[in-house]
């Protein structure tokens, strides 16, 4: 085996975030930065995203996935970094020692000052939301189905039936359309679309894709390939109602159900996770409960606009580096507790008030004219009105510098009416 | 040339119809004797039925009542494991079983019918003392009673209403699938065929004798049939007039989850003692067992199904399970489930192995009613059908040249870090991870399409390998698989099947369907 190689920071994944986090890392003044991705090429998930939404927030433009990607992939290039393509990190202890392969080198070794964990996310599969019926081929999910028509080439179903309204599966309902396959529905199991708001009208409804909101489907027939699903409407306890149970013909199941991050490798290396978002807690930095072992992007909580993930990275590079160089004063953190109509926030902990802070969350439940505001011991630090707030769209609240910092003992942020 | 697109042969000393666990242990064995042995299987893989959807447990024979053919088969095959696969390259893990006697065995008793005392008596010792009783009296080695915190001891994680236990320490668990693979491959290295894909449709009998086996591919001569059917046993004896017995089958899903969160979370095989007036089914009861992989397993359930292909699984039966197992394991992370399966019993009326010779149709031998235990009685199964083959005139001479060893495939996830690097340097697939779950590389996959017995389709290289087995379930993974399957087996991407004929992965080229086009 060849000998141990001890980068500054090493990013595993080089999906949006492995590239923000990168490049920020080696901006932010660290030379050794390098990059390991398990796929044959940079950009993650982007290079199969070629519909257009990606880049509003970070390059005020609107660019396709792979557009987005490759402006990264340019400067990660220009950027002096260490690329290793078609490698995988095999294991990954607490005290940052990685194990990796790749056909060329074989079995390498590392011991980074940094690490940055950037794996994305996965998706939620038929079996993890209990699924009733046979096992045929024909049930994929969306995101599997859109690399194998836009990368691959090769269509998984002609008459598809598509379970749930997130971003993904309302974007497969018409790539799946354009390539000339029939999608019969969409069927949502909530009241509400899971998916944007955007991306209900633009593929469903340009299309005349029916949604059907409040139904699930309840069996999977076929025993060699599907033949048709049974969906039915559900009460307000989301358990079906058997009467309205209906047949409905189709060669596959696409299945947009929910993205799940990857953290095998955080748990590994002893990462304490977060129930809630199922990623690590992180500070402002994106600093883990690990020493050294920083996480962006989806890997800390599926966010759903490129964007936020780029933003996430680049704190974490930065973190990174300031951890590295030495330039980083560690303080005792402050929890960010969700308040009314929060479900979760990102950073779960902040450690230096002193600065401005990037905070994401998601709400609860749909709420109307709303404000969201942060208290930091008491004190109003940011607030912001809202007409309408729903659950799937993760909100960005930037709070400034605080005055007076090192006094605050809790940091809270909540959705109240308008009024208050 | 694989071997199922090679013509049958004309005549064969036997022939096995139904390559599960039973037929290919009946044909590993029939190979220490003779070199002409042909199983036929109707699936596109050996283990493609019952074998494969099973919950892997090598019992000791503790559940079966006693004097039954079951039991007797049950005990002495469990006893014979470990020399029965050595030299196969699988292995029974014997974790044990823990039996555990739970307040809800005998209900306190209000009306003071029983006292405290007398209750606690019975649940502490009179229960477990009396199943170790009668597990020895069955021929079973190193059961011993628990007290409660022994019981937590050895498995923190059962409800705190546990009051005793016992534990069964020759129980193991062994993977079906592969157990299956390695003896049909073991057999065709000392010369046996295996023909897939190819079902039977008849047999020609001349004298009340069987003459040949009639298939979708023609025919073979042959005076020795094995029925290991399974599920279809019955028909299959019936086509030959060899039959009297009814399969009814009988369903048993399973839930499988995610090792990282279940492996430690029970060691052993842990169930719940009922007495006979408390089980709801014709069965065992089930329990929560790891798989050989270390996936934690709950279930199975017993449901009589008229359909032998009903392979489904109901959402009543996932909350059965749930319900089930909630009492026994409380705090159970059931959002860790990434797989559900199903498998069919094949029971007859009278829910005990038919095993022998026919009265009616001489040559032709029924394995018949084989279910649970029937993977820990297959190496007994095989012994008694030996001792039938010998009397049927297969020589009872071991072959001086019976080769005893059926390598073992490579495992990268096995290996050490040294023997990877080792490998990689020779053959750079070795380096390149197909299925990230599993961490299984392109090597392993190729080798699992070109071995002894290919495995042509998604499922049989996930059997074999893991592809697509862990928590993504082939998520990130089935494309690759399947361009490589469609690279080694020279066929267009569209030919590749998840399980055989009729269960294509993809339909069509990107923009086939805009100009009117489909595979």
């Amino acid at each position: 085996m060849s000998p141990v190689g001890k980068p500054d920071c090493m990013v595993i994944g080089a999906g949006p975030a492995g590239l923000g986090a990168a490049l920020a890392a080696r901006e932010a003044g660290l030379k050794d930065v390098m990059l390991i991705e398990r796929d044959v090429e940079l950009g993650g998930i982007l290079p199969q995203c070629i519909h257009d939404g990606f880049g509003s927030i970070v390059f005020d433009e609107v660019l396709t996935g792979p557009q987005y990607a490759q402006r990264y992939i340019d400067q990660v290039q220009a950027a002096d970094i260490d690329v290793k393509l078609n490698t995988m990190v095999l294991e990954m202890a607490p005290d940052r020692r990685i194990t990796a392969v790749n056909s060329r080198e074989g079995i390498i070794e590392f011991e980074p000052r940094s690490i940055v964990l950037a794996m994305g996310c996965r998706e939620r599969t038929r079996h993890q939301i209990m699924l009733p019926g046979f096992r045929p081929a024909g049930i994929i999910c969306a995101g599997a189905a859109q690399r194998d028509i836009n990368i691959d080439g090769i269509m998984p179903g002609r008459r598809v039936v598509i379970l749930g309204s997130g971003d993904i599966g309302l974007i497969m309902a018409r790539r799946f359309t354009l390539e000339g396959a029939e999608v019969e529905g969409v069927y949502e199991i909530m009241k509400h679309p899971g998916g944007l708001s955007r991306n209900v009208v633009q593929c469903l409804h340009d299309y005349d894709i029916p949604l059907h909101l409040s139904h699930t489907v309840t069996f999977i027939h076929g025993r060699r390939r599907v033949e048709a699903v049974t969906v039915a409407q559900v009460g307000e306890d989301l358990k079906p109602i058997k009467e309205t149970e209906r047949l409905v013909p189709c060669d596959s199941l696409v299945l947009s159900v929910g993205l799940i991050p990857e953290n095998e490798l955080s748990l590994q290396a002893g990462v304490e996770l977060d129930p809630v978002t199922a990623g690590p807690v992180v500070d402002e930095s994106m600093h883990t409960s690990v020493d050294g072992i920083f996480a962006c992007g989806n890997v800390v909580s599926v966010f759903d606009l490129v964007d936020w993930v780029t933003r996430t990275a680049e704190a974490a590079g930065r973190g990174a580096a300031e951890y590295v160089l030495g330039k980083k004063k560690i303080r005792a953190p402050i929890r960010v507790k969700p308040g009314r109509n929060v479900r979760f926030v990102v950073p779960q902990l902040v450690r230096n008030l002193g600065r401005e802070i990037d905070l994401y969350f998601r709400v609860e439940h749909p709420e109307r004219a709303v404000r969201a505001r942060v208290l930091a011991g008491g004190e109003q630090v940011y607030s912001r009105k809202a007409r309408m707030v729903r659950p799937p769209e993760m909100i960005h609240a930037q709070i400034s510098a605080v005055n007076a910092a090192g006094k605050v003992k809790e940091i809270k942020l909540e959705v109240v009416s308008h009024e208050e | 040339m694989p071997q199922q697109l090679s013509p049958l042969p004309s005549s064969a000393d036997m022939v096995i119809v139904g390559a599960g666990v039973i037929g290919c242990s009946i044909a590993r064995e029939a190979a220490r004797y003779t070199s002409d042995v042909v199983i036929l299987e109707k699936e596109s893989d050996v283990a493609d039925g019952t074998s494969k959807a099973n919950n892997a447990e090598v019992h000791s024979g503790i559940g079966e009542d006693a004097g039954t053919l079951k039991q007797k088969l049950n005990v002495r095959g469990n006893q014979l494991y470990d020399e029965f696969v050595q030299g196969l390259g699988v292995e029974v893990k014997r974790h044990g079983m823990l039996i555990v006697v739970t307040q809800r065995t005998i209900p306190a008793d209000p009306d003071g019918n029983l006292t405290e005392v007398e209750r606690e008596e019975i649940l502490t010792q009179k229960i477990p003392e009396g199943i170790v009783a009668y597990g020895e009296n069955a021929g079973i080695k190193g059961l011993r009673v628990l007290t409660r915190d022994e019981v937590f001891r050895m498995e923190p994680n059962v409800t705190r209403d546990a009051v005793a236990g016992v534990y069964d320490q020759t129980y193991g668990l062994i993977s079906p699938y592969k157990l299956t693979i390695a003896l049909a491959e073991h057999a065709v290295i000392n010369g046996a065929r295996v023909f897939l894909d190819t079902e039977v449709t008849g047999f020609r009998l001349e004298d009340g004798r069987i003459r040949a086996v009639v298939t979708n591919h023609g025919e073979i001569e042959t005076s020795i049939v094995v029925n290991a059917a399974g599920v279809f046993a019955d028909e299959v004896a019936d086509m030959a007039g060899a039959g009297g017995f009814v399969i009814h089958p009988r369903k048993g899903a399973t839930l499988l989850f995610d090792r990282q969160v279940t492996a430690e979370y029970v060691r052993s095989s842990v169930a719940e003692f009922r007495l006979p007036g408390q089980r709801t089914t014709q069965s065992k009861g089930g329990g929560a067992m790891p798989t050989d992989e270390g996936n934690l397993q709950l279930g199975p359930t017993a449901i009589e199904t008229g359909d032998k292909y009903d392979t489904s699984i109901s959402a009543e039966e996932i909350e059965e399970i749930f319900e089930r197992f909630h009492y026994l394991l409380p705090d159970f992370p059931r959002d860790a489930i990434i797989s559900a399966f199903s498998g069919i019993r094949a029971p007859t009326l009278e829910e005990d192995f038919v095993i022998g010779a026919s009265d009616d149709v001489h040559g032709f031998v029924n394995v018949a009613g084989i279910q649970s235990p029937g993977l820990a009685s297959a190496p007994a199964i095989a012994e008694m059908v030996i001792g039938i083959l010998h009397e049927l005139g297969i020589p009872d001479v071991p072959r001086p040249d019976f080769d005893p060893v059926r390598p073992k495939p490579y495992r990268f996830s096995e290996l050490s870090n040294d023997e990877r690097d080792r490998l990689i340097r020779e053959d750079p697939r070795w380096g390149h991870v197909i299925c990230r779950c599993e961490t299984v590389t392109e090597m392993e996959v190729v080798n699992a399409i070109h071995a002894i017995i290919p495995a042509v389709n998604m499922d049989a290289v996930k059997r074999r390998t893991r592809t697509g087995m862990g928590r993504c379930q082939g998520g990130f993974c089935h494309n690759r698989v399947a361009a490589i399957l469609a690279r080694e087996l020279g066929i267009p991407i569209t030919a590749v099947t998840k399980d055989g004929e009729g269960s294509p992965i993809f339909l069509a080229a990107a923009k086939d369907f805009l100009r009117g086009e489909e595979a």
